[in-house]
């Protein structure tokens, strides 16, 4: 799952012939200004500008302005850039031009278990959240590609008249045709809105998904995928990617500010149930980890580090189930080291560490972990014996 | 009974090292229920022809690799299942290859990261056929006491452990990999075990869902409760629930998700596997699952902690009803042999070894002269003299003792062109010879002729010191036995027109308060025999043996000075010629004396 900005996104739809408003993104005011002498448009058009950055309620935030001519956009774009909202700062300003429009409709393609489903719906913008029902749907087999004929029965199902119903069959044609050909999950655009120049149907605003996983035969996804959760990647995180990226099985985390139960579990399905013990024993998550897939030890330490230097930490929990092919001993001295490093750097003052594991050399690698003890760790480890997540009540109980 | 795998499963593996890996495990699995292997072929178009050895007890089963599922299934007809461990890129036709193939009934793909779009295909395809296609980001399957497929169950010691060599009355279903091996263990601890395990995978379209599996453990009589561990994400739970609650079944559904924690977090945040995404509506979190799962009947436990005791009742329950009865434990098990390090390891072993080494150990962090570490070598102010005094002679030298090797190997280093040795890898460089062909095809030269002189001349003096020789019985003795005095005599220099090498040595050695009894003796001899014959003096070769002999340096080493300095001129040579990209040489007809009979007619063949 790979959340795409609007500017790129508007790019894919332009690709597959979809109507969007011509737009630019900038960095700074005087790219800006430069473009402005370049494109007639900037000038002559009423303008929209807002942040182009993975913020979520952007118009609450102010940092979308409407009906602006040049000189006030250039102004709400110096305004914008370089603003902190939470840990974002906004490096990029999305300018285009604003379409005069009545009416409001809305379109989308989404992923399904068969295959994918066009909605379509003749109201747009927040409408739609509120008048659900009147969404009507496509059901498409994967391999399958949808007739003109369908997508007019759903165009006039939806509520579509005249020679709209046509244009709104077209338009949802064309999104189905960018959804497979791009490898998108989710593709949304809300609203369409008819331009009152020419009567064609545009995409307003566009929410783009792409499975990250196919990016490997999209030679021109030359844009960087944007976070899911309303915020920037932290530098840890980033780090942890980069790290992810070049190895053999795979390290993941994310930060949750104000936690002070660090997780350093192994294993995508048993990190989760151990974050749902945490949850479901009135801890606090630091952050969310896990490795996998017998990633070499350097990997594993640097996850280690991430974790060691998270503010306000009170136990860390090195959980994990009884692993198939994933090294214990390996694994084990990539965290080992990782403590190490961070008590030299007087980390881990009065964090206790809870250890649970199985798997191949689980002996070895326990008792390598218990040794730590003599090195003046708080830690406590167990094996295959005590239940998975018994080491999370263990840890929120203990004074 | 178990499902999808049994006694009857033949695999073969399309991929490379991950799937080599699967099938050492595999066969690990094989020996344990002392079960041939059943990986009869690999698919691998790179190394088509060739075959994998996988050791299978104490002993080594060769499977062939074959360039097409078609090929290897022509090969051996009884293939009946394909596992695929082909990278995210290329594995969608792999799959297809494999679904596409007649003998093939089962594809379990194991791949990670492979795009849904394609996951989606190779299902649809699957389900046209008739046939079963598992994954993509399976760990595998496997069936207690017959057939495993993949790395599920993990080492050795874990299938012994969670008793995976016999069948037990629950079937399992995971998205996780990890989770997999957890549950099997717990079904063993609290219960009597599995029947058959199931990673599907945990991407957001597994090409196979919960419900095909439990249709199929539903007519699985050894089958008497399945287990589902889910997660957040998609609604496969949902249609579990649906299914389970649409009649009555047979099968007794247990069942956890994950992703609870997700309502305490920021919106937005997404953890675990690929699938793990809430819909955008809020359906497919942990909790609509979970309630789902309970509204249909079937034992939902609060916590993943609380499945095993969970288990425990569900088990006990049927053995009071009769439905189970407790297992027979074998009397006695298969034993993984051993690798030779572990049984050495635990003293169980004497192994004789090949080679004995004295001088050096690499085995830890760094290389290890004598002992002493290289890099506190560098930092404590050794040079390469000292590096070779270790390796050459087991000691540490002398600051002086390494300012003579030092000047030895400056003073040899190299002889211009003309000498055998140079001409030889000049030779080779113009033939256009790698490095250290050509270096080597220099080195060769170095003998009782070029060179190699050192050793001898060192022997030859140490003889007469250490047998208190006088110059004239040194001599008398050296007609006698062995001819010329090796160390003695120079083609251009004499006693006019001395070597400066030899004596930068001899001064240099002279000036140091060390005792040079060899030294000493040879220049005694060259007074004798330059008297004789202008050009009889102490050469360089000569000069350094005695010397070296004389700082304590074996014998047999000596050569070693002048082969080690020679190379450094000898790969000066060969860089010089590629430098210049110098042509191939052809020696001059005006440089060959042709004493060969003239031209002459062949005679008739006899």
């Amino acid at each position: 799952m790979a959340k795409v900005l609007e500017g790129p996104g508007m790019g894919l739809m332009k690709k597959w012939g979809i109507n969007v408003p011509n737009y630019v993104v900038v960095t700074s005011v005087d790219e800006l200004t430069k473009l402005g002498q370049a494109n007639e448009w900037l000038k002559k058009s009423k303008l929209v500008a807002k942040a182009h950055e993975a913020l979520g309620s952007r118009f609450k935030l102010g940092l979308v302005k409407v009906d602006l001519d040049f000189k006030a956009a250039e102004a709400a774009t110096k305004e914008m850039i370089g603003r902190q909202v939470g840990s974002i700062t906004v490096t990029q300003v999305i300018v285009s031009e604003m379409i005069a429009h009545k009416e409001e409709y809305y379109c989308a393609v989404k992923s399904t278990r068969e295959g994918s489903e066009i909605l379509v719906a003749n109201c747009g913008g927040i409408e739609v959240e509120s008048n659900w029902e009147r969404v009507k749907r496509l059901c498409l087999e994967i391999g399958q590609a949808p007739s003109a004929e369908a997508l007019e029965k759903l165009s006039k199902e939806a509520g579509f008249a005249g020679p709209l119903t046509k244009k709104m069959a077209e338009f949802a044609g064309k999104m189905f045709a960018c959804f497979d050909s791009e490898d998108a999950q989710y593709l949304e655009v809300n609203p369409v809105v008819t331009r009152a120049s020419d009567g064609e149907l545009v995409a307003l605003d566009a929410v783009t998904l792409l499975d990250g996983d196919a990016k490997f035969r999209h030679p021109d996804w030359n844009f960087a995928f944007a976070a899911e959760f309303g915020r920037a990647y932290s530098k840890q995180e980033e780090e942890v990617m980069a790290v992810d990226s070049k190895i053999k099985g795979s390290v993941k985390f994310i930060e949750i500010p104000g936690g002070d139960t660090a997780m350093l579990p192994a294993g995508g399905g048993a990190s989760v149930y151990y974050s749902d013990a945490v949850v479901a024993r009135g801890g606090k998550l630091a952050n969310y980890a896990e490795y996998s897939g017998d990633p070499p030890d350097w990997a594993v330490e640097v996850l280690t580090e991430k974790v060691c230097s998270l503010p306000g930490i009170k136990n860390i929990i090195v959980g994990g189930a009884i692993a198939n092919f994933t090294d214990v001993v390996k694994t084990f001295g990539g965290i080992i080291n990782g403590f190490r490093k961070a008590k030299a750097e007087g980390k881990l003052k009065g964090v206790k560490i809870w250890v649970r594991r199985g798997g191949p050399r689980e002996k070895e690698g326990l008792d390598a972990m218990r040794a730590l003890k003599d090195e003046g760790f708080d830690i406590s480890v167990f094996d295959r014996n005590t239940p998975l997540t018994d080491i999370v009540d263990k840890a929120l109980q203990a004074k | 009974m178990s499902i999808l795998a049994n006694k009857d499963t033949y695999v073969v593996i399309q991929g490379g090292v991950a799937g080599v890996n699967a099938a050492r495990r595999m066969a690990e699995f094989c020996y344990l229920i002392k079960r041939s292997l059943n990986v009869l072929a690999f698919v691998y178009p790179p190394d088509a022809g060739k075959t994998h050895e996988i050791p299978y007890g104490s002993g080594l089963v060769a499977v062939p690799i074959y360039k097409t599922v078609a090929e290897a299934t022509k090969h051996h007809p009884q293939i009946n299942t394909s596992l695929v461990y082909i990278g995210a890129d290329r594995a969608m036709k792999g799959g297809m290859e494999a679904l596409d193939d007649t003998h093939i009934k089962v594809v379990s793909m194991i791949t990670e990261g492979v795009p849904e779009k394609d996951a989606k295909i190779l299902g649809a395809h699957a389900r046209k056929l008739g046939k079963v296609f598992n994954g993509p980001s399976s760990i595998g399957i496997v069936s207690a006491g017959s057939c495993r497929l993949g790395v599920i169950g993990g080492a050795f010691d874990n299938l012994v452990l969670s008793k995976l060599y016999r069948e037990g009355s629950f079937g399992v279903i995971t998205k996780s990999g990890g989770l997999s091996n957890e549950i099997i263990w717990i079904c063993s601890q609290f219960a009597d075990g599995i029947t058959t395990a199931i990673g599907i995978g945990g991407d957001a379209y597994p090409g196979t869902d919960y419900v095909s599996y439990l249709e199929m453990f539903e007519n699985d009589p050894q089958t008497k409760a399945v287990i589902i561990v889910g997660e957040m994400g998609g609604d496969l739970e949902e249609r579990a629930a649906e299914w389970y609650g649409a009649k009555k079944r047979r099968v007794k559904l247990m069942a956890v998700v994950s992703g609870f924690c997700q309502e305490s977090l920021p919106k937005g945040m997404k953890f675990g596997h690929a699938g793990a995404k809430e819909g955008l509506k809020g359906e497919g979190s942990a909790r609509s699952k979970s309630d789902a799962l309970k509204k249909s009947g079937a034992i939902v436990p609060a916590t993943f902690g609380a499945l095993g005791p969970a288990i425990k009742d569900v088990y006990q329950d049927m053995l009071k009803s009769g439905q189970v009865k407790e297992p027979v434990e074998p009397a006695s098990l298969p034993k993984l042999p051993k690798s030779i390090e572990a049984a050495m390891k635990a003293d169980e072993v004497v192994v004789t070894p090949l080679i004995r080494t004295t001088i050096s150990d690499d085995r830890g962090d760094e290389p290890c002269y004598d002992g002493y570490p290289a890099s506190e070598l560098i930092n404590k102010g050794y040079e390469i003299p000292h590096v070779v005094g270790l390796l050459w002679d087991k000691r540490l030298i002398s600051k002086q003792e390494a300012e003579i090797i030092k000047r030895i190997m400056m003073l040899s280093a190299d002889h211009g062109p003309c000498v055998s040795g140079a001409l030889g890898t000049i030779i080779a460089a113009c033939a256009g010879i790698g490095l250290s062909q050509s270096v080597a095809a220099g080195l060769i030269m170095i003998g009782p002729r070029f060179g190699g002189a050192v050793t001898d001349a060192g022997r030859f003096f140490k003889h007469a010191v250490d047998n208190k020789m006088t110059v004239d019985e040194f001599l008398t003795y050296m007609k006698k036995n062995h001819g010329p005095v090796p160390g003695i005599g120079h083609r251009v220099k004499s006693l006019r027109n001395p070597d400066k090498r030899v004596k930068e040595l001899v001064g240099y050695v002279k000036s140091l308060p060390i005792k040079t009894p060899c030294l000493d003796f040879a220049l005694q001899v060259e007074q004798v025999t330059a008297a004789k014959k202008d050009n009889l003096i102490l050469n360089v070769d000569g000069t350094m043996a005695a010397v070296l002999v004389d700082i304590g340096f074996p014998v047999d080493s000596l050569n070693g000075f002048f082969i080690l300095s020679r190379t450094i001129g000898l790969i000066g040579h060969w860089v010089d010629q590629k430098r210049q990209d110098s042509r191939l040489i052809r020696l001059f007809d005006y440089l060959v004396n042709y004493a060969a009979p003239k031209r002459r007619e062949v005679p008739p063949l006899k």
